[in-house]
């Protein structure tokens, strides 16, 4: 693994030395060359968290990624980017197509993306993989939860999108409207999570579709938004025959969404070397589980604020406060078996976390970021947000204090 | 005590001038040019930071636009301090942010004033910043104005309307109201007679069709009331 890590790192180093802004030419096109990586080490004082056994503290915590990009005319250009990631036991160096888009602009108010498109959803949904766009080593995990990041990160599909000037000096609109195909990877948290109960997905799956609109608003620096995303999820694999009773056998197993819907609502103030971030999302999973059998209803609220600000060039600090709840009902079969979770002031159904964070750029490739996250409850739910049993087998405490150290590379 | 004070006045009346001069400059540090090709010979302090955040790819005129960025330099943080509020660091993430996620491609980074000169000059709607002082041979400046709203046309040349003799002598006059349609350049595009005394409208719209405004991002218009 880390000798892979290292390949990688010289090759990036090698791609930096051809300038500012990596451009090579190709059939008298100009081509715009960019990658990064990221490796982080986190520690825990209590349960281990991101599926990493981080309480003896943990280094598997690595990602990448490399596009190229050509503008073929003034108003047509192409593009796309392979990602890697191994987090624990997620991802595992597989690497996947994380965009791939072709994109055509009529004019500021209509253009259209096609192919493997990132999702708009909120202020950070589609940038959340690239680690140096931010401050902080892991953004607030009640809205941009890693683990499930395969969740909303992408769609096969397409996007229309533009912006407008509003009259009377009301600022600025801009909407992304888009409709396609989400295909997780079975190396994400929620396949990774229902592996405990022996079910083993090999697809996890289905339409996504939805809006973002946001307002530049007169006051400048100042951004107000809301995205709105339906999804219809289904997922095929393999799984115990009879519920938690492996003597059973295994046969064939699959699950479908009844509904599935997120919500955000976001605000951003920028002013020189200031940024306060706010965001607001809920996201209603209502899934038939166990070929049919059973229901589970997941109700998830996120929020969180955070402040950032560049104390000189190269130093920025940050922080923030996320609060995330979560509650499930049951229907069908697991009813018997599992009473509706509807108290989020039990640690297991929320999770509240306060991070405080230091960045410094080394040079214009290479960040380092230290990390604190003090954290109540583990949010331990039919639906996961970085705690996982695998990995605490003994048990959950309620109390998690996390040291996060990362530092990342790009051009 | 008198001549024993000049001579360290002098020199204080001098570097305060220097420091003047010095911030005066830092005020208005950077020089917006365009390709020849670009038609406008304005741009708005919104369009710009629209055509420079890869918001749109041609200014309200039709003219297609490229920006072209530099490296850095006094001219670079002024502008991006200026126009956008924000350090150009801010400014860079949200780049990157645009090409990591397959939303745009960076914009060309030039390493001085007289490459962006080059480069503009020779590069179909390309949209740069230089410092004031730079030459601009193959270029053309474009003059940055507020947005609009935030502005109001202001008449640069007025010619008054002929009120003929007969008119005067009859104590025949009034009021006469106009709407006035005028250019991005400033130039008076159209007059509408909206009301007043007919007998002098014809006059009031011929004098109203040679006046001058300060230039704009678009057309405008704008109503006029003339006494006789």
């Amino acid at each position: 693994m880390y000798r892979r890590l290292l390949e990688l790192v010289l090759v990036c180093i090698s791609l930096a030395q051809w300038g500012w802004t990596q451009e090579v030419r190709i059939w008298n096109r100009t081509v715009q060359v960019h990658g990064f990586v990221s490796q982080g080490f986190v520690y825990t004082n209590q349960n281990n968290w991101l599926t990493m056994n981080t309480t003896a503290g943990s280094g598997a915590m690595t990602e990448m990624g490399l596009n190229v990009s050509s503008q073929i005319t003034d108003k047509f250009r192409v593009g796309a980017q392979v990602y890697d990631r191994n987090l624990g036991q997620l991802g595992q160096w597989h690497p996947s197509l994380d965009w791939a888009v072709a994109d055509y602009r009529f004019t500021s108010w209509l253009g259209i993306r096609a192919g493997k498109v990132k999702t708009t959803l909120g202020l950070y949904n589609d940038s959340q993989d690239v680690d140096f766009l931010r401050v902080f080593a892991l953004l607030p995990q009640s809205v941009y939860p890693t683990d499930l990041r395969d969740a909303t990160i992408a769609h096969s599909g397409g996007d229309i999108y533009g912006n407008f000037t509003l009259r009377h000096r009301l600022g600025e609109l801009s909407y992304t409207a888009y409709a396609g195909y989400r295909n997780d990877s079975i190396y994400s948290g929620y396949p990774y999570l229902i592996s405990q109960w022996g079910t083993h997905l090999r697809g996890l799956g289905g339409l996504q579709y939805g809006a973002d609109l946001r307002w530049n608003t007169p006051l400048r620096g100042l951004l107000v938004g809301a995205s709105r995303m339906n999804q219809d999820i289904s997922g095929k694999g393999t799984g115990f025959v009879r519920l938690f009773d492996p003597a059973a056998g295994i046969g064939p197993y699959y699950e479908f969404s009844k509904a599935n819907w997120t919500n955000q609502f976001y605000g951003q103030y920028g002013i020189r070397r200031l940024q306060i971030d706010a965001e607001y999302r809920r996201y209603l999973r209502d899934q038939v589980i166990l070929n049919g059998t059973s229901e589970n209803i997941t109700d998830v609220r996120g929020w969180y604020v955070s402040g950032t600000y560049r104390i000189s060039k190269r130093w920025k600090v940050g922080s923030y406060y996320s609060r995330y709840t979560v509650t499930d009902a049951f229907g069908g079969l697991l009813a018997t078996f599992t009473p509706d979770q509807t108290d989020t002031s039990r640690p297991e159904n929320h999770l509240y976390d306060t991070a405080v964070t230091a960045a410094v750029d080394l040079n214009r490739f290479w960040d380092v970021k230290v990390e604190g996250h003090f954290m109540n409850g583990f949010a331990n739910a039919m639906y996961p947000d970085g705690f996982y049993p695998q990995q605490n087998r003994q048990g959950f405490k309620p109390n998690t204090n996390a040291l996060v150290i990362k530092t990342g590379f790009h051009f | 005590m008198e001549t024993s004070m000049r001579p360290s006045i002098q020199p204080l009346a001098i570097a305060v001038f220097v420091l003047f001069a010095a911030l005066c400059a830092l005020a208005g540090d950077v020089k917006i040019i365009a390709n020849p090709s670009v038609k406008a010979d304005s741009i708005s302090v919104g369009e710009l930071r629209r055509v420079f955040l890869l918001q749109c790819k041609a200014l309200n005129d039709g003219s297609p636009v490229v920006p072209a960025l530099q490296k850095s330099g006094p001219a670079h943080d002024a502008f991006f301090r200026q126009y956008f509020g924000r350090d150009y660091e801010e400014v860079w993430t949200y780049y990157q942010g645009l090409v990591f996620t397959g939303k745009a491609s960076i914009p060309k980074q030039l390493g001085s004033d007289d490459e962006v000169v080059e480069y503009v000059a020779h590069t179909k709607g390309a949209i740069g910043y230089i410092s004031p002082t730079s030459s601009t041979d193959g270029v053309k400046s474009l003059v940055v104005l507020p947005d609009e709203g935030k502005r109001e046309r202001t008449l640069v040349k007025r010619v008054e309307p002929e009120y003929p003799d007969t008119l005067k002598r009859l104590h025949i006059g009034g009021i006469v109201r106009l709407r006035v349609t005028i250019s991005p350049k400033g130039s008076v595009d159209s007059v509408e007679l909206l009301g007043g005394n007919p007998i002098l409208a014809e006059n009031a719209i011929k004098a109203v069709r040679q006046w001058i405004y300060s230039p704009g991002a678009s057309q405008s218009k704008v109503e006029v009331t003339l006494s006789f």
